[in-house]
């Protein structure tokens, strides 16, 4: 698979630092699933973050951090990161999902347009993430729209093309605010993408009052 | 690292521990955390570097490198966890388990380390304090623009130079 679109230096080092959202996060996970160059960046910047450590001033201890943990290294850890929590949602929308959603809670089609259907992604402990899965069918043409802020949007199956290029799975693109495009779904087969806006970004035009209602952004 | 890997060796953890957690609690008291909590975070994140230690592969990334990704998830983790009780899946080198490392790509990792500190050195204060601030803001742009006194519209500009001339000193291509 040969990937042509990447997210931009700037929102690999956020996600390589912690401080990009949940929603913009879990798109960019399921990119890296797929992308070695991009895996390697996250590296790099990583390292980074390992460089910064070192540098910092150090900032004390309570006196007795040091024996409370010791106390506490015997025990079972805590908090066990989760598996798989939801998996009886992923059959509905029949479609082997990136693992990054395996933790999420995935609602069934809902209908948007002709051939144009969305499901909701919920991150658990991110309730105000803007995550979704958008299905269109061969051949449709999105409303054109605008951004009030970026769009991460990876392509899973079929393929999306607009008038700055042509995205198939594995791609990813970001849309930012300077950004006003009309998607269209490739000829060949209905397209599925993985789509997040960040923070209190709204989609402008038609999509966002189509979208509105129904996805609340 | 590595004694705290494979015999439990509490020392070598008591080492790593005085060395690293003040470090650590600065960061995440820099990226935004009350000193109460970034105390927290920090002596959690030390556990998980104790329970993942048999994790720990050099040839994927340097002590610092590892402990900065696991504190940044003990971040995250606790930041979303006032909402509920499951947590999210992020990129965390210590998750994966890769096939056995050799001496050769230790190597390469200690050199991936050795490049980056060097590149950073290289950069200008500016692009350094971009850097930085993009690691300890949630919203960069805006802190980014303040920091620099320069316009929110050149913020975009000035990251993506400063992290083009980051990965050309990285010797990266395109």
């Amino acid at each position: 698979m040969t990937i042509n679109h990447h997210p931009s230096d700037a929102t690999l080092l956020r996600h390589a630092a912690g401080t990009l959202g949940a929603g913009p996060a879990v798109v960019i996970a399921a990119h890296l699933e797929g992308c070695e160059s991009c895996r390697r960046r996250i590296s790099e910047f990583e390292s980074v973050g390992g460089a910064i450590l070192e540098g910092m001033p150090l900032e004390p201890l309570k006196t007795d951090a040091l024996a409370r943990v010791l106390e506490r290294l015997d025990l079972p850890p805590s908090s066990p990161r989760s598996g798989s929590l939801v998996t009886r949602h992923h059959r509905l929308v029949g479609l082997e999902l990136p693992p990054s959603l395996h933790h999420c809670e995935i609602g069934p089609w809902r209908w948007l347009g002709p051939g144009f259907r969305w499901s909701k992604v919920s991150i658990p402990g991110s309730s105000d993430a803007k995550v979704m899965l958008l299905k269109g069918r061969a051949g449709l043409k999105l409303p054109a729209h605008g951004h009030g802020g970026t769009e991460f949007l990876q392509v899973l199956s079929g393929s999306l093309f607009d008038e700055r290029g042509r995205y198939h799975p594995g791609d990813l693109d970001e849309a930012d605010i300077d950004v006003d495009h009309q998607p269209v779904v490739g000829p060949d087969s209905e397209c599925i993408c993985l789509v997040a806006l960040e923070g209190d970004t709204r989609l402008h035009s038609a999509l966002g009052r189509l979208l509105w209602p129904f996805v609340g952004f | 690292m590595q004694s705290v890997a494979a015999t439990h060796d509490r020392t070598a953890f008591a080492a790593l521990f005085g060395y690293f957690a003040p470090r650590v609690k600065a960061f995440l008291m820099r990226s935004g955390l009350s000193a109460n909590m970034a105390e927290e975070v920090t002596q959690e994140t030390m556990l998980a570097m104790w329970h993942k230690a048999s994790y720990f592969d050099p040839s994927r990334a340097g002590v610092s490198t590892w402990i900065y990704a696991i504190a940044r998830n003990q971040r995250i983790d606790r930041l979303r966890r006032e909402q509920t009780h499951t947590i999210d899946r992020h990129l965390d080198p210590s998750d994966e388990l890769e096939p056995p490392d050799s001496g050769e790509d230790i190597a390469l990792v200690a050199e991936r380390d050795e490049q980056v500190r060097t590149a950073l050195a290289a950069l200008s204060s500016e692009q350094a304090t971009i850097v930085h601030l993009s690691f300890f803001a949630d919203k960069p742009h805006a802190e980014i623009a303040r920091e620099l006194g320069i316009p929110l519209g050149t913020v975009k500009s000035r990251i993506r130079l400063a992290l083009n001339r980051l990965r050309s000193l990285l010797g990266d291509e395109t």
